[in-house]
């Protein structure tokens, strides 16, 4: 050899053997140590995955077992299609229809409010507004999205029922309106978002092509883009409706909960109960394995069906768009393209253009491209002006009326007669400690679980149905989780309503987000990079722990606080596993019961007259600590955007 | 062949599911010589390349008849150390992927993980490797920036210098350049001379004159064939097949 080129000179110090002639490649090595730690980690992590995967499908067939009971008790036809609900009346009665028929019809008077808006508002953000416009309109919807239900149902309690009631010249407010425009109001953003990315990624070519032929913005817009986005679009609305349908408290904080079919069927003043509405209200009074208890667990179960036939829909369709923009295109294609190609879907689909089509018609040459351009875009102005508004007249509300009810001594107090005077200190630190808690639970099991799907198996027919459970509990309505942790946590382990049932409760609720987060985060993180580093010798772990880790952990992070956030709004989850009115003391162990902001709300404003000021001050402060956790959020991610263009 | 051989296949078949991807392929590398595996897109010589470190393990779907030996030890004996072989076996892929660390602890990165932690010695690892993969003096300066800001044939020789500072045997190199303009390819391809001094270079390459300029020998492959294996410049003046000729006459390819 004509030199000594130093770098394999230098070879021979490193302390393992590296003899130049004959080089051990046969363990064991120097290196049996790191494949010890390889191998440990593994089993770790998939004992995580297998304790976060046993949940998971513990809690499906859990319900389906209870919800079973009450088609072996009443008759599944008599359960589904009975017209009366009264499971505590003399001759109880187990009909689920007119709760179904109140779901549904508060869903879709809730999406014809929301579809328009959040459709105007989405082109308006990605299509018309400047920059500086967007970037301040886009948060504001968004933030609607961070508002905790109960909050909402607080604000539709006292201003909106009140309004309809007024206006309406109504004897009570609290209606299937009232209900429907709430939901229109949280549903907002997500529809708003996923139909503006949808709008976002169609190409830049075809509008171009467009506006060079000389159509108007306008025109460009009607026939070009959204079109090319109607498949996102279409997404977005049903997201929409699973949002819609698997919302508890405010709905049933402002329906009246009345179990009747509105008489005439489209008396949008008519009380009406929902199905997550109804399991809000007799959740807490029911006897363990009762055949009331029974039916709850079936009005639970159609919740799941309801919401999975949404979901899977929903992704039927993102699947359709990544397929079609070779993004990934998973296996079972052909039953895809089967429902793609009926009647119904393409029903869906066709509808929104054709509308829009038929609706335009008699406008249609009569009307300057120029004159139609100037009316659509203030229709659209006008959507994003009524979003907007709305969430000023919330904040307004809250904060006007909240900041003046916050002393010391609201802060750091304890309530005293009901609530009506003293602090909410006790309900501060209660939620404080059933998100840390949930967090504990949920982080470990939830990453492992993560970590092993994606860097640790194949794509195989058992990964799949586990990610498939994972999404059917990640959409599951929060009241259903309630359900369960009261069933099984409260009753049947017997905790007794404790600070240990409501974390858990909560663990689990935000354990299938942090799952999926985390997955996509790790999915985000180029293959290129494990590849350079196995092709120098790492292990699995040494990869996954070095290079893979590093760039997700914004994405990671991202996920777990907006689980807390969501953790710390709820109420559904916590109100019959943890959750006391009104105590003077903090937890002393886990299984004392804990006051919570949320739950603290819920019950001063529909239980305690005249607590007014401490119910605008406990909503102000849930609102302030929910807002600032997603703020943090925002700021994580921004900061990863920016490291990223580096 | 009258070199020392390094790394051997014998009779090597492999299936990605049910297709074959190479068929029978027996094939000696020459110990500290630049070999060149060249052949039509889809041809099968990326997957014998990844072959040689088991990268191919990676891919669920691939299977594996016939024997790889390296140093003549084969290397899917049940005790063989995967990353033992991969430590000396390094492998620089087509499109440059440096971690999302600095150019420093892009080439850190491969002794720590095989248990390093002097830093005096990693100091001179890295000056070294750099050094090898004829980076040191762009970079000197600012080792502490992120890997990925430096230019496409830059990132290359990073990651070139990440694979010499485990101190490997072999490097297998995917089709180098093929995302580099000339300049940046003209570099590297000097480079792949040089570490031919000290390495045995084993490359993928689409482009004939880079076989013909940068290797002492050459393959090529056809439809997951090894059609002829020999001297470069036998293949290129005189080769023993007609299908090489073709190909290398640009009659098909």
């Amino acid at each position: 050899m004509a030199r000594d080129f130093s770098i394999r000179a230098r070879c021979r110090n490193f302390g393992w053997p590296r003899d130049r002639g004959t080089p051990e490649i046969r363990g064991p090595t120097a290196g049996a140590k790191r494949r010890l730690i390889d191998r440990a980690v593994g089993k770790l992590l998939f004992l995580g995955a297998l304790a976060a995967i046993v949940a998971v499908f513990f809690i499906i067939i859990f319900l389906l077992r209870d919800g079973y009971q009450i088609v072996l008790e009443t008759g599944l036809w008599n359960f589904l299609a009975g017209t009366e609900w009264n499971p505590t009346g003399r001759n109880p009665a187990y009909g689920v229809f007119p709760l179904i028929t109140g779901t549904l019809l508060v869903m879709a008077l809730a999406m014809v409010i929301a579809v328009p808006l959040s459709i105007g508002s989405a082109v308006f953000i990605a299509e018309i507004a400047s920059p500086r416009m967007k970037s301040v309109i886009k948060p504001a919807i968004e933030l609607l999205a961070g508002i905790p239900s109960v909050v909402y149902g607080f604000f539709g309690l006292i201003l909106l029922t009140d309004w309809i009631r007024v206006t309406f010249d109504q004897p009570s407010g609290s209606s299937w309106l009232a209900g429907s425009i709430l939901l229109a109001i949280m549903s907002i953003p997500t529809i708003t978002s996923v139909a503006e990315d949808a709008i976002s990624s169609v190409p830049r070519e075809f509008k171009e092509g467009s506006l060079a032929l000389g159509a108007t913005h306008w025109q460009t817009i009607r026939r070009v883009i959204v079109p090319g986005a109607l498949s996102g679009i279409s997404a977005a609305i049903i997201l929409g409706m699973g949002r819609a349908i698997g919302e508890t408290m405010a709905v049933l904080m402002v329906t009246g909960n009345a179990a009747v079919i509105p008489d005439p069927i489209y008396d949008v003043f008519s009380p009406v109960r929902t199905l997550t509405g109804t399991l809000g209200i007799e959740m807490g009074e029911v006897a363990f394995g009762s055949t009331h208890y029974h039916a709850l667990f079936g009005v639970a179960v159609v919740l799941l069906f309801i919401t999975l036939a949404i979901n899977s829909l929903a992704r039927v369709i993102i699947t359709r768009i990544q397929g079609t923009q070779g993004v990934r295109s998973t296996p079972p294609r052909r039953v895809k393209a089967a429902i793609q190609r009926s009647t119904p879907y393409r029903a869906i689909t066709g509808a929104a253009s054709r509308i829009a089509h038929a609706v335009s018609a008699p406008l249609r040459g009569l009307v300057h491209p120029r004159t139609s351009q100037r009316g659509a875009f203030l229709l659209i102005s006008l959507s994003v002006a009524i979003v907007i508004a709305a969430l000023g007249v919330i904040l307004f509300e809250i904060v006007v009326n909240g900041a003046g009810a916050i002393t010391w001594e609201f802060l750091t107090g304890s309530p005293r007669d009901l609530g009506r005077a003293g602090g909410i200190f006790p309900a501060i630190v209660g939620t404080f400690y059933l998100v840390g808690g949930a967090l504990a639970v949920a982080l470990p099991l939830g990453i492992a679980t993560a970590i092993y799907l994606i860097e640790y198996t194949a794509d195989t027919a058992l990964t799949r149905s586990i990610r498939t459970a994972v999404d059917l509990l990640n959409g599951t309505p929060s009241i259903v989780f309630g359900l369960f942790g009261f069933a099984f946590l409260v009753l049947f382990l017997g905790f007794g309503v404790s600070l240990i049932a409501g974390q858990i409760t909560l663990g689990l609720m935000i354990l299938p987000t942090i799952i999926r987060t985390t997955e996509e985060a790790l999915r985000s993180v180029p293959g290129s990079l494990r590849e350079g580093s196995y092709a120098l010798g790492a292990t699995k772990w040494q990869t996954t722990w070095r290079v893979v880790l590093p760039p997700a952990i914004p994405g990671i992070l991202t996920g777990a606080i907006l689980s807390i956030g969501r953790a710390a709004g709820e109420t559904a989850p916590i109100m019959f596993t943890a959750a006391i009115f009104s105590t003077r003391f903090l937890p002393s162990s886990l299984t004392e019961p804990v006051m919570a902001l949320p739950y603290h709300l819920f019950v001063l404003t529909t239980t305690v007259p005249g607590a007014a000021t401490q119910s605008y001050g406990t909503a102000f402060v849930l609102l302030i600590l929910v807002l600032a956790i997603y703020l943090a959020a925002i700021l994580v991610r921004r900061r990863y955007s920016q490291a990223k263009v580096m | 062949m009258n070199e020392s051989t390094i790394l051997k296949t014998k009779n090597l078949n492999l299936w990605y599911g049910q297709k074959q991807a190479l068929i029978d392929i027996s094939v000696s590398i020459p110990k500290n010589k630049v070999t060149a595996l060249i052949g039509p897109s889809g041809c099968g010589k990326s997957t014998l390349l990844r072959c040689f470190n088991r990268m191919n393990d990676l891919i669920d779907s691939s299977r594996i008849t016939g024997e790889i030996l390296f140093n003549e030890k084969n290397i899917h004996d049940p005790h063989a150390d995967v990353y033992a072989i991969r430590e000396k076996i390094g492998m620089v892929f087509q499109k440059a992927n440096p971690f999302p660390k600095s150019i420093y602890e892009n080439v850190a990165y491969g002794p720590r993980i095989h248990g390093m932690n002097d830093k005096k010695e990693l100091d001179r690892i890295v000056e070294e490797s750099l050094k090898g993969a004829a980076l040191w003096d762009e970079v000197k300066d600012r080792l502490h920036e992120p890997g990925l800001s430096l230019s496409g044939g830059q990132q290359q020789r990073l990651c070139i210098a990440r694979s010499l500072a485990v101190g490997p045997e072999v490097i297998l190199m995917d089709e180098p350049c093929s995302a580099l303009d000339p300049i940046a390819t003209a570099k590297i391809e000097d480079l792949i001379v040089r570490l031919a001094r000290d390495y045995t270079v084993v490359i993928v390459t689409h482009n004939m004159q880079q076989a013909a300029r940068a290797s002492d020998y050459t393959g090529f492959m056809y439809l997951g064939r090894l059609v002829e294996f020999d001297g470069t410049t036998k293949i290129f003046e005189d080769p023993g097949e007609e299908l090489t000729e073709n190909y290398i006459t640009g009659r098909f390819g």
